[in-house]
This record gives structure tokens, sequence and C-alpha cells, in this order.
């Protein structure tokens, strides 16, 4: 996010949590489990003092990037394969585009059955459909190519070597970052997803069980953790994208921040 | 010695839904050290013919040597610039390590510095090496493509309409940059366009390709006294009759 939109968003959200405040605080919300912000920033504070959310927020994070590095190793090196080889991805395509649309939650009551109510279930859950968004970014990013840029490695006499890592990768890098990037933000949700209904621990298995203790403002808090937890993944990632490849995210013409 | 010959090139490529003829009994020479320009309308295939120089595309039939042996791919020693600038550098690459493509497995530390620095002062880029192309005006890219190919020394430069999408002043400035480079290097030019006073200004010989398959239909020899003007060399009664006789011969075969 820019700099410029940096305050007026900050605005915005605190304009949406003051009008929040005001409904509970005049009575006109009135549900017995939803509390004002004030209290939620109560219930986070103490929460954050006593050190409790701490073990949830590890195990959470963990899951997310451990699941997100399998996705994107495992993602760009078959999807770098298949864009490059025309003849493996005459094979595998139609598996591709099989198991790709099937919704995440699908992979849950399979992975419960595999591995039982574990990290590996969680892990799982993760993996596969991370998985697809790299692959295929990645595979579009190589396949997309242009000729040009393949006559480019041939009047040059570059080695296959040279031509993959000089040319074919950093060329395909936008479209892979953005699978990369897409497949972070997936990561996190489908690690709280998991966590609610198959490895009880970190924060989704957090917020159940604060709903379940009918403790809306840990609840709350809970949740309030997550966001920030995908924001801060989401910012870590756009900066190593730059860092990675300052030539091409400086470029005004590539509208990295929609992706 | 002939550094290009060409000897019954016939190329004929696959296109949806059958064959097509491109090129057909495509025969000249290019000798060492002359700026031959190719001239001809749309579709007569320069580009392919361009391509078949440069060791891209493989005649169908025919023989191509250079410097004496039949060739069987991109060759030591040619350049090509491509016309399309922004689609054939590295757009992620600054313009210093984009010149430095085709040299930095061969050069080293300072050798490989100085003969980048070498290139861009070549074309007048040597303020813009930290760039990146894309912060580059059209006819600057185009350099920065031209100083990568002279940075391998060629000694043939195969250039595929390079000038095609520039403005009219970008267009002449670099023209005459180019002949500057030509006096400077001595390399040999294959120069592909489909403008007559261009292709007369450049060039030593101009052959003109026409016809579906195209073909060389004549070559005219330009006798125009170097270095060229812009003006006063575009005023001589001889650059006015060479234009006059290509347009005939190309219109005559269209």
């Amino acid at each position: 996010m820019s700099r410029q939109s940096l305050l007026p968003g900050l605005g915005g959200i605190a304009i949406f949590l003051a009008i929040w405040e005001l409904l509970i605080a005049g009575g006109i919300f009135q549900f017995e489990y939803l509390p004002a912000p004030s209290r939620i920033a109560i219930g986070l504070i103490g929460m954050l003092r006593s050190g409790s959310a701490f073990v949830e927020i590890v195990h959470t994070l963990a899951a997310t990037i451990i699941g997100w590095l399998i996705a994107v190793v495992v993602g760009v090196t078959a999807g770098a394969v298949l864009g490059l080889f025309q003849t493996a991805r005459r094979y595998s395509l139609a598996s591709i585009e099989f198991l790709r649309p099937l919704p995440a939650v699908a992979f849950i009551p399979v992975a419960l059955l595999l591995f039982g109510f574990s990290l590996q279930t969680e892990l799982f859950v993760i993996v596969i459909p991370c998985l697809w968004l790299v692959l295929v970014n990645t595979m579009g990013g190589v396949t997309a190519v242009s000729q040009r840029l393949q006559d480019v490695t041939r009047v040059f006499r570059m080695s296959p070597i040279d031509a993959v890592s000089k040319v074919y990768i950093p060329a395909a890098a936008p479209a892979v970052l953005v699978g990369c990037r897409l497949s972070m933000t997936l990561a996190l949700v489908l690690a709280i997803v998991a966590e609610m209904v198959g490895n009880p621990e970190g924060l989704g298995y957090a917020v159940v069980r604060e709903a379940q203790a009918l403790q809306p403002e840990m609840m709350f808090g809970y949740i309030f953790i997550t966001g920030l937890l995908g924001v801060g993944l989401n910012s870590l990632i756009i900066g190593l994208s730059a860092l990675i490849l300052p030539g091409v995210f400086r470029q005004p013409s590539i509208e990295w921040e929609q992706a | 010695m002939s550094l290009f010959e060409l000897d019954g090139v016939a190329l004929v490529l696959p296109v949806p839904g059958g064959l097509r003829n491109i090129l057909h009994n495509v025969s000249f020479r290019i000798a060492s050290g002359e700026i031959l320009t190719i001239c001809g309308v749309s579709g007569t295939g320069k580009t392919s013919l361009l391509r078949v120089l440069a060791g891209l595309t493989a005649p169908t039939r025919g023989r191509v040597m250079f410097r004496g042996t039949p060739i069987d791919g991109p060759q030591d020693g040619v350049a090509l610039v491509f016309q399309d600038y922004s689609n054939a550098l590295l757009q992620w690459r600054t313009v210093a390590r984009n010149v430095s493509l085709g040299i930095e497995r061969t050069l080293y530390g300072a050798a490989l510095n100085e003969r980048i620095a070498e290139s861009l002062r070549l074309v007048g880029l040597e303020n813009s090496a930290a760039d990146y192309p894309w912060q580059l005006s059209g006819g600057m890219q185009q350099r920065v493509q031209i100083a990568r190919a002279l940075a391998l020394r060629p000694s043939v430069l195969l250039m595929d309409e390079p000038f095609a999408a520039l403005d009219a002043m970008t267009k002449a400035s670099l023209q005459d940059e180019l002949l500057r480079v030509r006096a400077q290097t001595g390399a040999s030019i294959v120069f592909i366009t489909h403008d007559i006073e261009e292709a007369v200004y450049l060039g030593d010989r101009v052959a003109v390709l026409s016809g579906m398959p195209g073909t060389i239909a004549s070559t005219f020899d330009v006798d125009l006294p170097r270095p060229r003007d812009q003006i006063t060399t575009r005023e001589l009664p001889l650059f006015l009759q060479l234009r006059h006789q290509i347009h005939d011969a190309i219109g005559r075969h269209t």
C-alpha cells in the first residue's frame, strides 16, 4: 500500500470502529455476544500481556509458512518443467484442469481420513490448493515468454542453462511472484480453516474455543490477530518481491498492487 | 571472400491450413565491410530473409554460406537488432546489464565494464547505464539494443527495420549514428527497410526484394559520397535518381 493511501485507510478503520462502538453504547445493536471495540481491545491487551496468545500465533504462523514454502518449491519446479516442455504439458494439463477447480475445503475430509487430527492434516489442506495456484501461474509465465526473447537467447548463442536462468525465469518472475503472493494469503485462510475443523491448535482453534466458551472479547481478539497476521505476511512478500526483482516491480505499468 | 553467399535459397513455412512459400530462388553475395540495404514492401519475406542470414530459420532449399562455410545456426560474430526493441530488451535488467548480456560469459571485471562503457559511448548512452529500458524513450531503447549488439564486436550487424517504429527526427539521428558507428567499427551491415529513401541514404548497395514468394528483383549500387548528410545527400541528383529507379523496381513487381 502506498504512503498516500495509508492515512485515509486508517481513518476509514477508525470511523468504522467508532460507529460500531456508538451503536452498542447507544443500545441500537443488542446482541448478547457482540462486544464493543473498546471491550475487545481490553481483552486483546490482557491476552497479549499474559502471553496466552503467543503459542497460537507461533503455531499458525509456522503452519502457514511451512505449507506455503512446500507449495512454492513444488509448484515453481513443476510449473517451470511444464512451461518449458510441451510434452510434459500435454500429458498433465487435463489432470491439472480437473484437480485445480476443486474447492480447497473438499480436501479436509480426505486429509482427516489420511492423517487424523494432526499437523499433517493442516499442512495437507494448506499445500494442495496453494500448489495449484503457484504451479499454474509459473507455467503460464514460462509459456508466455515472448518469441522475441527466445530469439534473443539463440542469437546470443546462450547455453540452455543460461537461457533458462537469465531469460526464461526472470521473464516469468512477475507471474511466478503473483502466484506466490496469492498463495500466501490463501495459505493463512486454509490454516485457520484446518485448525477449526482438523487440527485443534493455533489461532483457528482458538477462535472456535473462545466462541464455545462464550468469550466473545477473546474470540474477536483472535480474529483481529489473524487479520494483522494476514496484512503482515502480505507486506512481507511484497517487500521480498521488490528486493528480488527491483527492475520489474518499480515498473509503473505492472499493477502489482491489485494482484 | 564474400561474407555471406546465398545460392538458390527458398523458404517454405507452415502456416495455419498448409504451407506458404516465403522466399524463392534468392541468390546474392554480401561483401565484407559493405552496407547492404534490402528494400521491399510488406509480405515479400524481408524479415524471413534476415532470419535465414542470422541462422534462426533454416532454408528449405539452397545454400547459405557465411565466410565460406554453410551455416547451421546463429554464427559467432553476427549480431541481430530487432525492430521491436521493447520485446528484445530484458526489461528487468539495467541498460548496462542488457549490454553485458552477450559478453558476460567471456569477459569479466574491469574488461567487461570497459567494453560495456565503450559500447554505450558508441551510441551516446553513457549517462543512462543505470536506467532500466522502460524508463527510456523508444529511440534510446533502440540505441540500447544496438549497443548490446556492438558489445559483441560483431563483424556483421543484421538489422530488421530497426528504425521503423520511431518518429522521423529520431530516425534521422539514428541513421547518422549508425553510419558513424560503421565508420568507427568497420562492421558490415545488412539493413532491412521498407523506406526507399532510408535504403538509399544508408546503403552501399540496395537490393530490392519483391514478389510473393519474394526474390531479389534487382540490386543498385549507391555511389553517393560519404560521409552522408541528411540535407545535402538527399538533394543530390543521383539520390533522387536512385530513389526513382528503386521505386519503379518495387512497383513493377507488386
